[in-house]
């Protein structure tokens, strides 16, 4: 599992698009502030105006600017979509090493949770929750990391217990180191690169989700979010303001979606030996 | 495979008992959150029925008991929007839903995994890039977008296909022209259906296949101076299949998130629809029903997949056999 995975993706053609990517999309979410025209939450012109010079790509049903919408949709999708990766990554790596390293019934306890958590639709669950407590940042945030950590933690306690069977894990514990020192020590290195996958996984998910939850109108309105913008324009889309108002939002979250998808494609195969093998002539 | 029962059974529990529990744990009194906005239109009488029926204020083990028993027989409660019970409102979107998962599964599933197929025998060459690419970009592409995108383009633009619903309102047709109309309205939703779903089977069986290819016994097929389509399509094929339709049954849950969105952009009358409704009018009885139906559907497709697989992989047959292959 010593693999230099940021060289790694920045060798694949592929994974570097994706970094790229992401690259920009952080750019535009820290810098959202100076670069929007306008303040996204003010009325500024009159509904529904066309594109012009100081509206870019024009107003909304009740006169904010589209642009500087856009703009800020970027910070609160990306900040949605890293902060439950990395909380649901948190999960699964603690439920996993437990798991692996206890053994027993707490590793039966929490696989058959895990298998149980991947067979129900998460995503629905997640609607029956929202449609009680309409979340907000923090919520959403709460709500998806757990839900989303199942996957993960299945693959964290596989690779502990191959880790667990190495020569210099066994050394470790036959000089008298505790379970946990090793699990600290030893495993818990050895995860990152899974870890990473996971990570990014779980980001496309997570911005998946959001936009989804925003688009059925389950979010608080009063965020900026590209799936809230698609919420709203979809009442116009027979109108010409499709081009400028529902267009944009749409190919954001693609391209967001894309680019994590992109560099957690480049990981993966990074990751695979299988995958990894040169390309024969004949193949 | 007990096991695999095991944890249907424990999954419909869970969700069971979210269904049970989140609106008891609301604050506020039980009628609001059990019945959401229809509560201002009740009459103390209706009021009084309902904490009776359902012993709302009674203990918890109790209010529990109560609503197992109701469940069996039936009884999912009463739906105020659509004002008439819950199941009857539910019996009559399923079919619809239905009839675009199985349509839209089996499409994506027979076209992914001879695309993917095809694209592993051609690893590296242009064909296999161009297709990983194209994969790529269609993955990221959220459902609710490309349903967005394709109805403007073919409803729209060029209006080649109707907009929304599943059949013509008042239409009348009988027969053929029936089919012919419900045909021309599943259209559009099954595409993006299966686009939506393409890209993971695709993904899925080029990796499978990639590993099988390499297998002992693909090389003694080869060896045996076998033809090439046999080796392909009867062997190697074969054996990554089995892997694949375990995923396949185990990303239905996805699907039925999936077919969710694609209901609601086209206004499909299935089960997405009505759950789209039921929450924006905060429908609660009718948002437990679907939810509960629909982790049953995907339960029982799990379920399916897992017998379909046992039909195609005689390995699995045997007891215990599937440890041996994980």
């Amino acid at each position: 599992m010593h693999v230099n995975y940021w060289n790694e993706i920045k060798k694949d053609n592929l994974g570097r698009k994706g970094l790229y990517m992401i690259g920009f999309l952080a750019v535009i979410a820290v810098g959202a502030g100076l670069l929007a025209p306008h303040d996204p939450f003010a009325y500024v012109a009159p509904p529904l105006n066309p594109p012009s010079l100081s509206h870019p790509l024009g107003t909304n049903e009740v006169g904010q600017d589209v642009f500087s919408e856009l703009l800020y949709g970027a910070r609160t999708t990306l900040l949605i979509g890293s902060l439950a990766a990395l909380f649901s990554t948190l999960l699964s790596l603690i439920t996993g090493l437990l798991a692996g390293v206890l053994r027993g019934w707490v590793e039966r306890v929490l696989l058959r949770l895990i298998d149980v958590m991947l067979v129900i639709p998460v995503f629905l669950v997640a609607l029956l929750v929202a449609a009680y407590v309409q979340p907000g940042e923090v919520t959403l945030i709460v709500l998806l990391s757990l839900l989303l950590w199942p996957p993960g933690s299945r693959i964290v306690w596989a690779q502990v217990l191959s880790l667990r069977g190495q020569g210099h894990v066994a050394a470790a514990r036959s000089f008298g180191a505790g379970q946990s020192y090793v699990a600290i020590r030893h495993l818990v290195p050895e995860l990152y690169p899974l870890l990473a996958v996971n990570f990014i996984q779980v980001v496309r998910r997570a911005v998946f989700m959001e936009a989804g939850m925003a688009f059925l109108g389950v979010f608080d309105p009063s965020q900026k979010s590209w799936g809230l913008m698609l919420h709203y324009a979809r009442d116009f889309m027979f109108t010409e303001a499709w081009t400028w108002w529902l267009l944009p939002p749409a190919v954001a979250i693609s391209f967001t979606i894309i680019a994590f998808a992109l560099v957690g494609y480049s990981l993966e195969t990074a990751l695979d030996p299988r995958l990894r093998r040169p390309v024969y002539a004949g193949d | 495979m007990r096991k695999r029962v095991g944890d249907y059974i424990l999954a419909l529990l869970i969700i069971l008992l979210l269904n049970f529990l989140l609106p008891r744990l609301m604050p506020g009194d039980p009628i609001t959150a059990m019945y959401g906005d229809a509560h201002v239109e009740m009459t103390p009488q209706m009021e009084a029925h309902l904490l009776e029926r359902y012993g709302l204020d009674g203990p918890m083990g109790e209010q529990f008991v109560i609503y197992i028993s109701n469940l069996f027989q039936g009884d999912l409660g009463y739906s105020f929007y659509f004002n008439a019970p819950v199941s009857e409102v539910l019996l009559g979107a399923l079919p619809w839903t239905l009839l675009l998962v199985v349509i839209s599964l089996f499409l994506a599933a027979v076209v992914g995994i001879l695309w993917g197929a095809e694209s592993a025998w051609r690893r590296g060459r242009r064909f296999d890039r161009a297709s990983l690419v194209a994969v790529m970009l269609l993955n990221g592409i959220p459902g609710f977008v490309l349903g967005i995108l394709l109805l403007l383009l073919l409803g729209f633009f060029w209006p080649v296909f109707p907009i929304s619903g599943g059949a013509s309102p008042y239409a009348d047709y009988t027969g053929i022209a029936r089919m012919a109309d419900i045909s021309r309205h599943l259209f559009l939703p099954a595409l993006t259906l299966t686009l939506a779903q393409l890209p993971r089977n695709f993904l899925l069986m080029r990796s499978t296949l990639l590993a099988v290819k390499e297998k002992p016994y693909v090389f003694t097929a080869r060896s045996k101076g076998l033809k090439e389509r046999l080796i392909r399509y009867r062997h190697a094929l074969r054996g990554a299949l089995s892997p694949v339709i375990t995923r396949l049954g185990m990303s239905v849950g996805l699907m039925f998130t999936a077919v969710l969105f694609v209901e609601i952009v086209f206004a499909y009358p299935g089960l997405g629809h009505l759950f789209y409704l039921a929450l924006q009018y905060h429908d609660y009885p009718t948002i437990h029903g679907c939810l509960l139906i629909i982790t049953v559907c995907v339960l029982v497709f799990n379920l399916a997949a897992d017998l379909i697989n046992q039909k195609i992989d005689p390995r699995l047959r045997q007891k215990d056999a599937r440890q041996l292959l994980e």
